[in-house]
Order: structure tokens, then sequence, then C-alpha cells
């Protein structure tokens, strides 16, 4: 993990943008003007001045469906230091969650963001409790310095999907 | 067999008109035209509506009563919810009484919702901050995720929650997003709408949500709330319906085309106008096909659709259909001369398709049609109708001597016609006959 730059993407990932079903998604707690969108598309995440903000609150629940089965192997998050999420809860397969029910059943994973973190070093997951994601329900509970408003500027989805999977890691396989 | 061509140009005619011809689904129909009129916008929504029943809603300054006058208003949201989305639901809730009380969660079934109206008793004290919240219940268990969620509350009585927490609901709602209307009747402080607009302040996402203030006064609750934004949903979707309405209540006039209000007899506007569309593309068709003799075997599709089409010149106004009854002769003849050409050139004629020849002969007959427009207007036009009643007399000796002068028509013709036409001539005639009949019993 400390070897690892603030940016690279770990071997065999992909980026899994392209497998977003837009559709689908929802963000709650968004304020319009700054939208989900920001954080996560190509060319608008890459932008400093392009954040996803929290409207009425700080929590934000984010749903992302998949267009096929994933697996999630690591996440980058990237926010001001002041304002950048703190505590982030995932939880996958779990579908139309609301913010009264989070507290249903626990999640899948529980991250704490550092500073570094936020800086857009990603953070591994427990990869075994990803294996199989047909959607994601990041839910965000808190923010570094505890205001009203969380921002986020950049969210990476860094894993594999199912179908191609075997096939690169057959091949990485026989390279060795 | 008239009833069998009487009925299979009826149901024809039906399809392709729309209209249920009895006079008994009028409310179906107006739906089908405000569907048609309105712009098509539709939010998929699902509505928790709170009503006040508490004992200040016994008060007479909205006439009937408070109360009645809300149960109109109600009654006017949920239709206007169910027409501008077909998947749109619908659910009541009580505030006052003994307690907030579902009285029937989001459905899309009018008939139920306004049935749950009935027999609702006044007494106790609305609970606004509860009655919100159960709303919000209820929206979330929600059969279709989909729909966007929306509570409409109707405060009439006084609201005993400071402003601070009404915010703090709102704030609730609006990171759930839900929307929320607000109707504040009834009781009148400074303090009460202070704290209802601030809810709505707090809730408010892009204009999704609206707090409307009625005063008392001769102006019905249901009246006013019809300009406002939560009939018009943001100036999209509704407006079709509250515009319709609206004319409706201002007792709408003239300036309509074909001088018929849609809102009085919406059957009759609607098919005026699509049977105008019609005559014009049947009047250019049949222009090009009395141009073009030779391939017969395309015009015979062409026909039915055109014959399809006369059927629809039902709905014509009485003025234009004078004019259109002359162009119609000529094209009538050049019409039936094709048809019999058809069942003559082709011995192979099944028996099917010889009844549909004959249907579409049938429809040919403007009797035919103007038996049919009899019977469409016949709730709203009868004075009109007998005057058709008097051209039709004039016409059927008309088109009967057209018809005579026709080959093929003639009883008299040699027997190879007769084999093929020999049900249709002596038919035509008889059916005549019996379709005026029919008509005046």
């Amino acid at each position: 993990m400390s070897t690892e730059s603030t940016s690279a993407i770990v071997r065999n990932q992909v980026d899994l943008l392209d497998f977003i079903d837009w559709t689908g998604v929802e963000c709650l707690n968004q304020n319009t003007s700054h939208p989900f969108p920001n954080a996560v598309k190509q060319g608008y995440r890459e932008d400093e001045g392009l954040n996803l903000e929290s409207d009425a609150d700080e929590q934000l629940l984010i749903y992302i469906p998949f267009t096929q089965v994933i697996k999630l192997h690591s996440i980058v998050i990237k926010g001001p230091e002041e304002e950048g999420p703190q505590t982030v809860k995932l939880y996958t397969n779990k579908e139309h969650m609301g913010f009264s029910n989070v507290s249903d059943f626990p999640p899948s994973d529980t991250l704490v963001l550092s500073p570094e973190n936020l800086k857009g070093k990603p953070v591994i997951l427990k990869y075994v409790k990803f294996q199989n994601v047909r959607s994601l329900t990041i839910f965000i509970e808190d923010n570094q310095s505890g205001s009203d408003i969380t921002k986020v500027q950049k969210m990476i989805l860094q894993g594999t999907t199912v179908e191609t999977t075997d096939m690169k890691g057959l091949k990485k396989i026989e390279d060795h | 067999i008239y009833d069998r061509i009487k009925s299979k140009q009826l149901s024809s005619g039906a399809r392709k008109l729309q209209i249920p011809l009895s006079s008994s689904k009028y409310n179906h129909s107006s739906d089908f035209t405000r569907f048609l009129l309105q712009s098509s916008t539709m939010v998929l929504e699902a509505t928790m509506i709170c009503i006040d029943n508490s004992e200040w809603m016994r008060n007479g300054d909205y006439s009937p009563t408070r109360f009645q006058a809300q149960a109109d208003a109600v009654n006017l949201i949920c239709g206007a919810k169910t027409q501008s989305n077909p998947e749109n639901t619908v659910g009541v809730l009580t505030m006052a009484g003994k307690g907030v009380r579902v009285l029937v969660t989001p459905t899309s079934d009018l008939g139920k919702i306004l049935a749950c109206m009935h027999g609702l008793e006044i007494g106790g004290e609305m609970n606004l901050a509860a009655g919100i919240q159960v709303a919000q219940l209820a929206l979330k268990h929600r059969q279709n995720k989909k729909q966007q969620q929306r509570i409409i509350v109707f405060a009439g009585g006084p609201v005993k929650y400071d402003k601070k927490v009404l915010e703090m609901i709102g704030k609730k709602l609006k990171k759930n997003s839900v929307a929320l209307d607000v109707v504040n009747f009834g009781e009148e402080d400074e303090a009460k709408a202070e704290k209802l607009e601030a809810l709505v302040a707090a809730v408010n996402n892009n204009d999704s949500s609206h707090i409307v203030h009625v005063p008392a006064g001769s102006n019905a609750l249901s009246d006013v709330l019809l300009s406002t934004p939560i009939f018009t949903g943001d100036g999209e979707g509704g407006s079709g319906f509250a515009a319709a309405a609206a004319a409706a209540a201002a007792g709408g006039v003239s300036g309509f085309d074909f001088g018929v209000d849609p809102n009085l007899d919406p059957e009759l506007a609607l098919a005026l106008r699509v049977s105008m569309e019609e005559e014009r593309a049947r009047q250019e068709a049949a222009a090009k096909k009395a141009a073009d003799d030779s391939s017969k075997q395309d015009k015979e599709g062409e026909s039915t659709s055109q014959d399809a089409t006369m059927s629809e010149n039902v709905g014509t106004s009485a003025s234009e259909s004078e004019n259109k009854k002359d162009d119609l002769m000529d094209d009538e003849n050049a019409l039936l001369q094709q048809a019999l050409a058809m069942s003559m050139d082709d011995p192979a004629a099944t028996v099917t398709t010889r009844d549909t020849d004959m249907s579409e002969a049938a429809t040919d007959d403007q009797d035919l049609a103007l038996a049919l427009q009899l019977s469409v207007q016949e709730g709203a036009k009868d004075q009109s109708g007998q005057a058709e009643m008097d051209k039709l007399l004039a016409d059927q000796s008309f088109v009967s001597s057209i018809l005579a002068s026709l080959p093929g028509v003639d009883p008299n013709d040699p027997s190879a016609e007769q084999k093929k036409d020999e049900d249709k001539a002596p038919k035509e005639d008889d059916k005549l006959q019996g379709v005026v009949h029919l008509i005046f019993e």
C-alpha cells in the first residue's frame, strides 16, 4: 500500500466508470447545482472547481447501479481537507436505500478517510465482500471538519468486471 | 345482417375515432380528449394528500363549509394527478380526529381514492408534523420506487408547532427528495402563514414545492387552486387539464375551433378535429386516386382506409357537411365503381372478402355515415339531428338513384355478375331502408 502512488491504478483493475448504469444513479441530499456527475464523470471530475456538494446537511447517499456484475477492489475519494468526507459506508446490492435505513443492516465496508486519502490515495476494500456487486450504495456519514456541507471533488471506483476477469487473470498467470 | 353491418361499422368507426359511442361513457371520453389536448409532459409521481378534518373545518366561510370545499379540491387534485400520468399514484390521510390516519395508501385507482373521502368525521386538532411524517413514511413504502415523492397538505386549522420544528421537518423532506405543496386556507393568522412559508422554503428544491394562500370568499377553493402551480405542476403536465377545467369554470365560450367548447362536448370537439384532419388527407388521396384508375389493386387498400376515413366524417359540423356531401357523392361513385370492379375482377373472392366489401360499400353510404353521426351526437345534437334526418331522406333517394345507375348494382344485370353481386345489390337497397328504419326507431 505504501508503494502505490497517489493516483496510480492498481494492476489489473480498471476504472469502473464505463460500467455505471447512469439511468439508475441516484444521489440523495445533493445540491442540484453541484450534483453527483461532477465528481464522477470524465472531465468533470478533473476540474477542481466542480464538486459534489451536499444540501440540507452533511450526509450524502449515493446509489450506483452497474451495467454488469463487477468486483470492486479499491476506491479513490478526493475532496477538500475540511469538507471532504470522513466516514464512508459502502453497501452492496441494496436498492433504493434511504437515510432512515442505513442503520438497518451492516455495511459491507466502512472507511474512515484520512487527509491522504482525500488527496487521492486509493483505499483498498475488503475484496472478499465485493466479489459480486450489481449496485453500490455509498453513504457519506460525516466530513472531516463537521461542517454542514460535504464536498467531494473526485470519486474513482476501481475493480474488474466478472466476465472479463477470467481471461485477463489467466493471461497474467501464464506470463508468470 | 343489418345488425352485423351496423355493428361492424360502429366497431371500426369507434376504433378509428377511439371514442366510445355510448353516451354513458362521457367521463372516459373526456379524459381521453384531455389527454390528447393537453401537453404530454408526464412526471411520474406518488402523492400523499394530507386532509385537515379538525373542528375548525366546520366553518362556513368557504362555501358550503371549509371541509366540503377541501373535499372538492382534493377530488380535483386526484383527478389531475391520475390523468397526467396513468402510473401516478395518490394516497390520502387525515391529520386531525383521534390521530393521524391513512385512509388510502398510494394507488392509481381513482374510484378507491374518491370513495374513502366519504363518511369522514370532523373533530380534533390538526397535527401537522405527525401528518407530514406519516405521509413521508407512506411514500417511502410506495411500490414503484421510480416515482417522485410529493406531499400535499391542506392546512385549515391553526398550526401549533413552532417555526424551528417545521424547518427541521422541511429539511428532512428535502434530504429525502420529497416535494411539498401547502394549501393555506381557513384560519388566518400571521404566525401560521409565516410558519408555513418557512416550511415550504426549507423543503423547496428547484421550485418543486409551492405554497398557496387561499383567503375566504366567493371563489371556490378548487377554482383558486386550478391556476396555481399545484395543479399546473411547474407549468407543464397538468396545465392542459387545468386550462380546460378553468375554462369550464369560467363559463368558457366560443372562440374554439368548430364553435364547440371542448369542455361542453369533448366527444364532438375531438371528432370534429380528427375528422377535419382526416378529411384533408382523404381529399388529397381521393384526388390522387381519381387520376389513377389502372392500379386498382392498390386502390383496394386505399379505399379501405378511405372508407374508414369517410366514416369519420361523421363528426363534421352541420355547416361543413353539406359541402362535404357534394364531394362525397362524386367520390362515392368512383369508390363504388372500383369496389364493384374489384369484386368482378376477382372471382376467387372469398365470402369474407365480400363481406368486407359489403361493409366497405356500407361505409360508402352517406346514409350510414349519417346514421353513425346521429348516434354519436345523440345527446348533444337533437335539433341538428332533425335537420340531418331530413337531409338523410333527400340523400337517400339521390344515392339510390346513383346506385341504380352504376354497373353491377342493377339487379337486372347478367347472371355472371349477379352471382358475385347478387348478395350485394339487393342488400344495399334493403340495407339503406333498414338503416333508415333503425334510426327512426
